[in-house]
């Protein structure tokens, strides 16, 4: 943001649009000034600030976009930055010297509502009326002038996709300030008693006033035939086909970002392994490459890698919003989600987290009411993602027995696998339901929503919020993840003493041969022992354990073995702690890093050389099974329920603008994990599975 | 008078009715006044979501929903 230049410059002029949500503002803007300068937050406030500029008559005007609202008697933090705003109240925001007022024409009475109060701001007016071709087509006809006799502002009728009305309106624009601010418009009429608060006062009187403003101003004629927006709109409320047409679009909206999303991401992570190796070639082996490749190359490519879901959701997301069917999926969801403390608008921002809680947790930007979007926010991540299918399908794959659970078609690997997807839904329900009774109890929230009737939506303004949204990732969350990663390999890879790493290697052949001299081991152990006593004399197979030498006597590795009392009532051995742990970064990264701890290549990790190894593992020192179902059961659970994430949670410290909630969640999900990983593996010892 | 205060949680779907009153002046109730609920306005129910709740209304020729909690704080008048 410029700081406003001492007196007004007579070559600019700045403009603030308002108007209330839903109201084609976003079109308007974009008609005006194309692409934004600048989209950020207001100082201090997680309320996002759109500036977009362009040129009229000589005039460069610095369009200012405020948060859509219905009122200027504010209610949210929203609402309370609009009128800041407007009063030149909010510090390095100048204050607007032409307001102009977005109202909908198919929907002019509640529209005037504002209107009317920013009549009283004393600041020049002009009234844009936007959706002007669909209120024609509705039998709809607006005396425009004898509207704006009565406002004593211009009102400028709108369409969008011809473009009508857009010069007028630079033109009205650019005349504000000779032509000052309109006459007040007085509200009188009959006031209602005097015990109410001052707003509902204004509130009656004001629809009073603009009943009568619009006395002749506005005339319906009947129209012909149903129009096919009409006709969409009875076939998306019917009881039926309504539901229908939700439950197809839910899954679109799902499959979109879980299935459709996976080949782009394939192909960014094959290109950032081309790249990768391509570098590697380059550069001589030793440090500077192995930070280059693994830390940086590898963190950019766990970036970019989150960008076609977040694209793809957006697009859809914006889709959705802009033919107004997004509050129409949030009035159908509603109370199902109103019962744990959520609303109708976490059901998209939750169902999108099944395939990853980034898209999702950003995808909460279209919840308006604070308190549910931090909610949903910090349940989000709780949703089973697709980063924790491999670890599930590891784990139940190797160690939940395949038998028949009551009928013979139910296996109990399916009954696990449902489990955990459930385990996930049933803990945020609870988390969500007893945060909204305790620490975000408060007033009740108003869910007083308006749902637009159905419109098409505008190409420029989809292709504009998906871009958005994939900038200010990148821009803003995007360095932060690109950092963490690049700390994180360092702390598992760092310190590193030759001397032990060969004493670390040297260690584990005796350990092996000694296992080898038991008599009574079974032949398939013992095979699977002598592969891995042989892979220790071929270079590969040195250079694997070698990896797992440095990554055991990292920093990481060493909090892993620190923490070991503390996984130990969880049934877990000091390699599954430092796995854990050293999958924070990202969840899956924890079958890689249990591929390298048992000095396999960590490409390995989905394949069965992963699952027989963990199968042979043993407990130091002795001839004890590591891997069990309970240990199995309570590493699922614990990865199903924490928050071994880094991205995740830079995005909820950037979506919040606090880094308050990436604690509260990392906290309070690890806490959970634990308990839950806890439970588990003493419930299944006990029953003795 | 009316005896017993109907309100808009009561108004069965495709029904029509004149508000009365808002009960309460605290922002939920601002907020249904600013949305156009003032007394003497005619509101329909176009519709109530799958669980019952929200409930979809038609008012000054635009669609809203509230939930039910906050439409039985809307009175309607008797006629």
């Amino acid at each position: 943001m410029e700081k406003p230049a001492s007196g007004p410059d007579p070559a600019r002029l700045t403009v603030a649009l308002l108007g209330n949500p839903n109201t084609g503002k976003s079109t308007l803007f974009s008609a005006l000034a194309g692409i934004p300068t600048r989209v950020g937050n207001y100082p201090g406030v997680t309320v996002e600030e759109k500036l977009g500029r362009f040129s009229h008559r000589a005039r460069q005007i610095d369009l200012i976009d405020l948060p859509g609202t219905y009122s200027l008697a504010p209610q949210g933090p929203d609402e309370r930055v609009a009128v800041d705003v407007l009063h030149g109240r909010l510090a390095g925001v100048p204050r607007p010297e032409v307001v102009v007022v977005v109202a909908d024409a198919t929907n002019l009475e509640r529209n005037l509502f504002l209107a009317t109060q920013a009549t009283e701001l004393g600041l020049p007016l002009v009234v844009a009326l936007t959706l002007c071709d669909i209120g024609r087509r509705r039998g709809t006809a607006i005396d425009t002038e004898l509207l704006a006799e009565r406002l004593g502002c211009p009102v400028i009728a709108l369409a969008t996709p011809s473009g009508e009305g857009l010069a007028e309106l630079r033109d009205a624009i650019v005349a504000g300030p000779a032509a000052g601010p309109p006459a007040p418009l007085g509200l009188e009429g009959a006031a209602p008693e005097d015990s109410r608060p001052a707003a509902a006062r204004d509130a009656i009187r004001r629809y009073a006033l603009i009943e009568r403003l619009l006395d002749g101003v506005v005339r319906r004629a009947p129209a012909a035939k149903p129009l096919p927006e009409d006709r969409i709109d009875r076939l998306l409320t019917h009881k039926l086909w309504g539901t229908l047409v939700f439950a197809a679009v839910m899954l679109v909206v799902f499959s979109s970002i879980f299935w459709l999303a996976a080949p782009l991401m394939d192909l960014i992570s094959g290109g950032m392994e081309w790249l990768s190796a391509r570098v590697s070639d380059l550069l001589p082996p030793g440090a500077i490459r192995d930070l280059v490749v693994d830390g940086v190359l590898a963190g950019i490519g766990g970036v970019v890698v989150f960008v076609p879901q977040i694209a793809l959701l957006f697009l859809l997301i914006a889709v959705l919003e802009g033919c107004g069917y997004l509050a129409r999926a949030a009035y159908l969801m509603d109370r199902l989600l109103v019962g744990v403390g959520l609303s109708g608008k976490s059901f998209i921002p939750l169902l999108s987290s099944f395939a990853c809680a980034i898209p999702g947790i950003m995808a909460a930007r279209t919840i308006e009411n604070r308190r549910d979007r931090l909610l949903t926010i910090l349940v989000a991540p709780l949703m089973s993602c697709s980063a924790r299918l491999p670890v599930y399908l590891l784990l139940t794959g190797a160690f939940v027995p395949d038998v028949a659970v009551g009928v013979a078609w139910l296996r109990l690997p399916a009954v696990v696998l449902t489990g955990m997807y459930g385990l996930g839904v049933v803990v945020a329900a609870a988390v969500a339901w007893l945060l909204s009774r305790t620490f975000f109890r408060g007033p009740p929230q108003p869910f007083v929503m308006e749902l637009p009737s159905w419109r098409w939506p505008q190409a420029a303004v989809v292709l504009e919020r998906a871009r958005e949204a994939v900038w200010s990732f990148l821009q803003n969350a995007g360095t932060l993840i690109l950092a963490v990663s690049v700390v994180v390999w360092a702390l598992s890879n760092y310190p590193r003493n030759e001397v032990r790493i060969e004493a670390d290697i040297e260690a584990q052949q005796t350990q092996l041969a000694d296992r080898l001299t038991d008599a009574a081991l079974p032949p398939a152990e013992r095979a699977e022992l002598s592969l891995e006593v042989a892979s220790l004399e071929t270079p590969e197979g040195r250079a694997a354990a070698r990896l797992a030498a440095i990554q055991r006597g990292s920093l990481l590795g060493k909090t892993g073995r620190f923490v070991e009392p503390l996984v130990r009532p969880l049934g877990w051995d000091w390699r599954i702690g430092c796995a854990a742990i050293a999958s924070f970064p990202a969840r899956e990264v924890v079958l890689g890093t249990l591929a390298v701890l048992y000095n396999l290549p960590a490409e390995e990790a989905e394949g069965t050389a992963l699952e027989r190894r963990l199968k042979a593992a043993r407990w130091d020192g002795t001839g004890r099974p590591v891997f069990t179902l309970p240990v199995a059961l309570s590493i699922m659970v614990f990865f199903a329920l924490c928050a071994q994430c880094a991205s995740t949670l830079v995005v909820i410290g950037r979506e919040t603008g606090s880094w308050v909630w990436p604690v509260v969640t990392f906290t309070y999900m690890t806490v959970l994990a634990w308990l839950g990983a806890f439970a588990t593996y003493q419930l299944g010892t006990w029953l003795g599975w | 008078m009316a005896i017993a205060t109907l309100t808009l949680e009561d108004l069965p779907v495709a029904a029509e009715a004149r508000v009365a009153d808002v009960i309460g002046d605290d922002a939920v109730a601002i907020r249904l006044l600013e949305m156009g609920l003032t007394p003497g306005v005619v509101v329909r129910v176009m519709g109530r979501a799958p669980f019952g709740d929200p409930l979809e209304l038609q008012i000054r020729g635009y669609r809203l929903s509230i939930r039910r909690a906050e439409a039985a704080r809307v009175t309607l008048a008797s006629d």
